[in-house]
């Protein structure tokens, strides 16, 4: 569905025109669903953390919280380097444009190779209680979002080298924007809830 | 903006075998949702009768224990995800962008996408009927550790597939809701602000809203139970320290709220009709259209009432009771404001009219009962009974389906161009009518008895009233068939509809039936009134007169 | 609730009113009937429930005659005449009329949820919940582990499909539940497997058994008799054969009764599950789909019966 809705409607079908543009509406509309779901795993990971009797597994003394951190400020300053982006790209300066937008996909990059280094190094796997279950499933998901924002930015570099490149299609990356945002406020949440909150 | 109305003369004749494609004109894949919707419920009908007949006698002698747990599980998911949600947004594709003006969907191909994925889910869930162990048997609630416990120990489980489907069902019904929000508020017809909107696209707006909203904590719930189911994790499996409860949390946020998704959009269809066949506006339109959002935000905030007894501390279930006691006021405000609407009216007993008149009193006998189970003392005796088996069927049958029965009558002129027959409706009607209520009515003294809901067998002291219910349910099995002979009949042949066969005032009225494939293109009319303008005398758009005239002078040549 | 018509009209103010009136007596006597509609009244809960429950009858009849009598009356006095297709006279709203029926059933249910607390606060049936590790490694043997429960209560132990019954301080167990009369008592609780529902109708309580939880939930019996406990709950393929009964006795039957079962030797309790399961698995061809398997019947000193006739 993320894939779909940034890119421009084309015909559909006999005897249809454009109907105006309103993927922007649909995609805010979908990410203020989405956090949803974001919000259902976070009261379950607190409940969770709140009524186990035993909440880390055996051997398990907690979680390594300084690389995640550095992680963490790599995620949250790719929000204002693809801000950057978008400002030069307002201004039409599109090579400026690509090097923030390209500086941003990397950020990303760099940000789900340190979640995959952390992962490799854990004692403790999806089935290790309740803790490692909310764990990978929390991280992981989030993880997903990073990637399908990473893909998405991927598209819109493409598409800045084709002739015509944003003609109607402004809002693709505004989109990829917005998702890229939301997928960092998530990230500071989840930080807090699970690196942070370890008490 | 033009003030010629078009004209649509040279329209090409379409065949039939559009509605076999994936097409993405709104109102073919309305029409595409309902059909198969119907098939699905014929389907849940069928396990449906099987299940009453089983509970005629008290032992389980008709079916195997473990089928009849199958078979009540896919009833309810059949019914619920299969036919109740299709078949509603087929209406709203038929109905919000010919409401509000639009040519179309604002997403036509996502459009497309949702109603695919519908046969989809659907078959993945037939097919789990094939797998080995049978289908899903755990209810539609689907409670862990039941759930999860998987007896034959495969991946490929009737459960897993159950999970699988209702996933994409959710898929489905985020990129309708989408859809279906986006459209109402950037398509309107110009002069059409919100308080000039029918009151069938503000429900449809409040219930889609609902499902936005609620839906992803049904999926996250969802994703979790399919990676306890399949690859062990312990979410919810109390050995690995999770909570059972914590599931049902999930479950009821959004559905729960679903309730309000069904019949919401059936309030919006009887705040159509009733003015339509009592010649008279709607009484307190403004209340009306607030009240539908005032449910969504307590619809919200009720869940914990399925789970009184499921372990919620003493405050909870205070709080619960009292939230779910208030949804009661914005809920009685639409009844009583439909009986104004009908008071010294001019009422026309049309099989629409009918449906709404037998749905709204079955709507105000479940509120009742929805009154008491929302008291937690009481809900302490009867939840997990039959008295919430009744109560849920009545809401769900004895009003939803009764609205989407008169619905389907009502606008089955503007979308096939044919008018139902009255005779073979009015029967239809009687048959469901009394079905519904010789079915329901005796789940309620079962439930007060103390019948747990879901036996495959019961105590014999229970026996007469499951008689009762099991010769209504075969009624309504019967109810079914002058539906279906009318649907197909009048479809082949019935005569031909005019423009506006009820003299009904609405955008969609406006428009020939049925209407071409971009509704009114770009020659949109300017809203200048409320709807529902009945005895008033005014226009709701501009150049009503002049419309209205081309249009018959186009029915009069054809 | 009928919309009264502006001018005063003498005539139809009083046969609203003596409609009303009618309506109240029927709605009264409808509440009153409604006591018939339970099984007997068996705790100290039940009179409590049933009357609440008269109560929102009462109401729930006068609404919805009320409102039926609304649409009877449109239905037989503002038909439209044959090929009159004209319009009614627009009424569009009465702001007066809005609020008093937001208010009234604003009013009604408020008044019902108070009492309801009310009657709530006097139940109290639910006692803190504290969570525990499951499958004690003694209970697999049989018997049971007295020590993990205070005394003076008794331990319910839910499994697919079976009840047990463990009274710590007399050091017996059954799959009957002897209740004495007039006397609370406290239950804990506990699932072995699945979620399970402890309900028996003629108490008019109910309580999840939670799987990892042990739930305090007390009542008082205050009739002697034998009564159904049923599992509410959906737990699985025997669901429905998941019952036990429940004896109120006097309290020296009661007494008699435990001194009697200490003596008894454990043997094999109720298990409606195992026998159907047993002979499913005798059929050559297994009938349906797959089930789990049920859990072997508990060993217990008083197997009792749940065949016997029971009140409710």
């Amino acid at each position: 569905m993320t894939t779909t809705t940034p890119q421009p409607l084309a015909d559909h079908g006999a005897g249809h025109g454009a109907h105006g543009n309103h993927n922007l509406t649909g995609f805010i509309i979908f990410l203020c669903s989405e956090s949803v779901i974001f919000l259902a795993f976070f009261s379950g990971y607190a409940l969770l953390k709140l009524s186990a009797l035993n909440w880390l597994p055996d051997g398990v003394e907690g979680l390594e919280w300084r690389t995640p951190l550095i992680n963490t400020v790599v995620l949250v300053s790719s929000s204002g380097t693809i801000v950057l982006a978008e400002h030069f790209k307002a201004k039409e300066k599109i090579w400026l444009f690509r090097a923030f937008w390209l500086l941003t996909m990397a950020m990303g990059s760099y940000f789900l190779y340190g979640q995959a280094l952390e992962w490799s190094g854990l004692q403790f796997g999806f089935t290790s209680g309740t803790f490692g279950g909310t764990f990978y499933l929390l991280t992981g998901f989030h993880g997903l979002h990073v990637a399908t924002g990473i893909l998405l930015m991927g598209i819109m570099l493409i598409k800045s080298f084709l002739p015509g490149n944003y003609v109607g299609g402004e809002q693709g990356v505004q989109a990829t924007s917005l998702f890229w945002h939301f997928v960092d406020v998530i990230w500071i949440v989840l930080f807090l809830l699970i690196y942070v909150w370890q008490g | 903006m033009t003030t010629t109305p078009s004209l649509h003369e040279d329209q090409p004749q379409l065949s039939w075998t559009r509605y076999l494609g994936f097409s993405t004109d709104a109102k073919v894949i309305g029409i595409q949702y309902i059909v198969l919707a119907f098939f699905f419920f014929l389907i849940g009908g069928f396990l449906a009768m099987i299940i009453r007949g089983e509970l005629l006698t008290p032992p389980a002698d008709l079916v195997d224990r473990t089928v009849y747990n199958g078979l009540y599980t896919m009833h309810g998911t059949i019914m619920l995800f299969l036919f109740i949600f299709p078949v509603l947004n087929g209406l709203n594709n038929l109905l919000i962008p010919t409401m509000i003006g639009a040519p179309d969907m604002a997403f036509p191909r996502l459009n497309t996408a949702a109603f695919w994925l519908v046969p989809v889910f659907g078959f993945l869930l037939i097919a789990s009927f094939f797998v080995p162990g049978g289908p899903a048997y755990s209810g539609w609630w689907s409670y862990p550790p039941v759930s999860i416990q998987n007896p034959l120990g495969h991946l490929i489980s009737g459960q897993s597939l159950w999970l699988l489907a209702v996933a994409l069902s959710g898929v489905s019904s985020i990129m309708g809701a989408i859809n279906f929000v986006t459209t109402i508020l950037r398509m309107r017809a110009p002069g059409m602000s919100l308080f000039r909107m029918p009151v069938f696209c503000w429900t449809a707006l409040a219930a889609q809203s609902l499902q936005l909203i609620g839906l992803p904590a049904l999926t996250g719930g969802a994703v979790m139970l399919l990676f306890d189911l399949t690859v062990g994790t312990s979410f919810y499996r109390p050995e690995g320290g999770g909570d059972p409860v914590l599931y049902q949390h999930f479950f009821w946020f959004y559905s729960h709220p679903a309730v309000y998704v069904i019949i919401l959009p059936v309030f919006g269809v009887f705040s159509e009709l009733f003015p339509v066949y009592s010649r008279k506006p709607l009484f307190g339109y403004v209340y009306v259209c607030l009240a539908s959002f005032i449910i969504v935000g307590l619809g919200l905030i009720v869940w914990v009432h399925h789970m009184f007894p499921s372990g919620v501390t003493m405050w909870m279930r205070n709080l619960f009771m009292f939230t779910t006691m208030l949804i009661a006021v914005p809920t009685g405000v639409k009844v009583f404001a439909w009986l104004g609407t009908l008071w010294r009216g001019k009422i026309q007993l049309t099989t629409p009219m009918l449906f709404c008149l037998g749905g709204l009193i079955n709507f105000v006998f479940a509120g009742i009962t929805g009154i008491m189970l929302a008291t937690v003392p009481i809900d302490i005796h009867v939840s997990n009974t039959y008295f919430v088996v009744g109560h849920f069927h009545y809401v769900i049958y004895g009003a939803a389906v009764m609205g989407i029965f008169a619905a389907i009558y009502h606008w089955f002129p503007k979308f096939t161009g044919r008018m139902p027959y009255e005779g073979l409706g009015k029967l239809h009607f009687v048959l469901t009518f009394i079905g519904a209520n010789l079915n329901f009515l005796p789940m309620h003294p079962l439930g007060l008895m103390g019948m747990p809901r879901r036996v495959s067998s019961y105590d014999p002291e229970f026996a007469f009233w499951n008689v009762l219910a099991s010769l209504g349910a075969f009624l309504l099995g019967v109810s079914i068939i002058p539906f279906l002979l009318n649907m197909i009949s009048s479809w082949a042949r019935g005569p031909k509809a005019t423009h506006n066969p009820w003299n009904a005032i609405g955008l969609e009225w406006l428009l020939p039936s049925p209407p071409p494939v971009e509704n009114f293109e770009e020659h949109v009319p300017t809203v200048i009134s409320r709807p529902y303008g009945y005895g008033t005398g005014l226009p709701l758009v501009e150049h009503q007169a002049e419309i209205e005239r081309q249009l018959i002078l186009q029915e009069a040549s054809a | 609730m009928t919309p009264t018509p502006i001018s005063i009209n003498r005539p139809a103010v009083i046969a609203v009113s003596l409609w009303v009136g009618l309506l109240i007596g029927i709605s009264r006597w409808v509440g009153l009937q409604s006591y018939h509609w339970f099984p007997v009244q068996a705790s100290t809960a039940a009179p409590l429930v049933d009357g609440l429950f008269s109560f929102e009858t009462a109401i729930g009849t006068f609404v919805f005659l009320a409102v039926a009598s609304v649409m009877a009356w449109v239905i037989l006095r503002h038909r439209a005449e044959k090929y009159d297709a004209s319009d009614a006279e627009p009424i569009e709203g009465n702001t007066k009329l809005e609020i008093i029926w937001t208010a009234i059933p604003f009013v009604l249910v408020m008044a019902i949820a108070v009492y309801a607390m009310k009657v709530n606060t006097s139940l109290g049936v639910l006692g803190p919940m504290e969570h525990i590790h499951l499958a004690d490694a003694r209970e697999q043997q049989g018997g049971y582990a007295g020590d993990r429960l205070p005394a003076e209560s008794i331990e319910v132990v839910a499994r697919q499909w079976s009840w047990e019954f463990r009274y710590p301080e007399a050091g017996v167990s059954s799959t009957e539940l002897h209740l004495p009369v007039d006397q609370p008592v406290t239950f804990r609780l506990v699932s072995e497997d699945v979620l399970h529902g402890f309900f028996i109708p003629a108490f008019r309580l109910k309580q999840d058994v939670i799987p990892g939880r042990a739930i305090n939930f007390n009542l008082t019996p205050t009739r002697v008799g034998r009564y159904r406990l049923r599992d509410s709950q959906f737990s699985g393929t025997w669901f429905a054969a998941n019952q036990a009964d429940v004896v109120v006795d006097s309290q020296e039957d009661y007494q008699a009764w435990l001194k009697q079962a200490a003596h008894l030797p454990l043997q094999a309790g109720i298990s409606d599950a195992v026998a159907e399961y047993q002979q499913r698995q005798q059929q050559t061809r297994t009938p349906g789909w797959a089930t789990v398997k049920p859990a072997p019947p508990p060993q217990v000193n008083v197997p009792g019966s749940n065949a016997l006739p029971h009140d409710a």
